[in-house]
């Protein structure tokens, strides 16, 4: 047997190798881009749970917001529109 | 995250928010105009626009109410002569004389009911603070008149003043 090792010397590793296998391991990791810039960072972001959340809540202030006004213009239009059929029953609505 | 996840984040994300948001929107509005609306009373809508006060809309109920016996008439009248008109055309199958008779009655009392219709909303313009009373006239007339002066300009060619039909 120890002739078979003298006949298949394994060569000294060099100074670093295991850094130097380590970094070309991290390369070979880069992501490829899946799309465009901002669809990545749109992505990342939404990704986050407490900042999914947070956007869901805000949404819910702008719909209960617009809700509020479209709400008070509809109210008077149906106020509007049975005062008219109150006083004008002869005539259609605008 | 390949790309189809992505997309599939960024779209499922955007359409969740858009629903979010429309859902929140109607919801909201629906619940503030069941609270808005008062089914009670015909003239609420007199206080919001008007910004009439207990004492303006108290005279406004009782002309109100000194109205709608008025109205109610006129409109059983119309009534029964347009039922006169439909059962004089159904017998005949032509223009009679008397279907003719008939349409001018109904033509002369819908114009009776109408000229009733606007003392009426003098007299409710009257009983408001000048500058309200002026709008509400205004606003009356547009919204009592205005339907007839849109089917006559209907009925109207572009550029042709006269009365004609196509």
């Amino acid at each position: 047997m120890a002739w078979l090792r003298t006949a298949r010397p394994s060569p000294a590793v060099p100074p670093q190798f295991a850094a130097a296998v380590w970094r070309r391991i991290e390369a070979g990791e880069v992501d490829i881009p899946a799309g465009p810039w901002w669809l990545m960072r749109l992505a990342d972001w939404l990704a986050q749970p407490r900042r999914a959340l947070a956007a869901l809540a805000v949404l819910m202030l702008l719909g209960a917001g617009t809700g509020l006004v479209q709400g008070w213009m509809r109210s008077h239009e149906v106020a509007r529109a049975r005062y008219l059929a109150a006083v004008s029953p002869q005539e259609p609505g605008p | 995250m390949n790309a189809w996840k992505t997309w599939l984040l960024v779209v499922g994300a955007l359409v969740t928010a858009a629903a979010v948001f429309v859902l929140t929107s109607q919801a909201v509005a629906r619940w503030c105009t069941g609270r808005l609306v008062n089914p009670q009373d015909d003239l609420d809508w007199l206080r919001r626009e008007f910004r009439l006060g207990a004492e303006e809309m108290a005279r406004m109920r009782d002309l109100h109410a000194g109205y709608l016996p008025r109205c109610q008439a006129w409109c059983a009248q119309i009534a029964a002569k347009k039922t006169e008109l439909a059962a004089e055309l159904a017998a005949q199958g032509a223009l009679t004389p008397r279907a003719e008779a008939l349409l001018r009655d109904v033509a002369a009392l819908r114009a009776q009911c109408q000229a009733d219709m606007l003392r009426h909303f003098v007299e409710v313009s009257r009983a408001m603070p000048p500058e309200q009373g002026r709008r509400y006239l205004a606003e009356m007339q547009r919204l009592t008149l205005g339907f007839h002066e849109q089917t006559e300009r209907a009925m109207t060619p572009a550029g042709h003043t006269g009365h004609a039909h196509p």
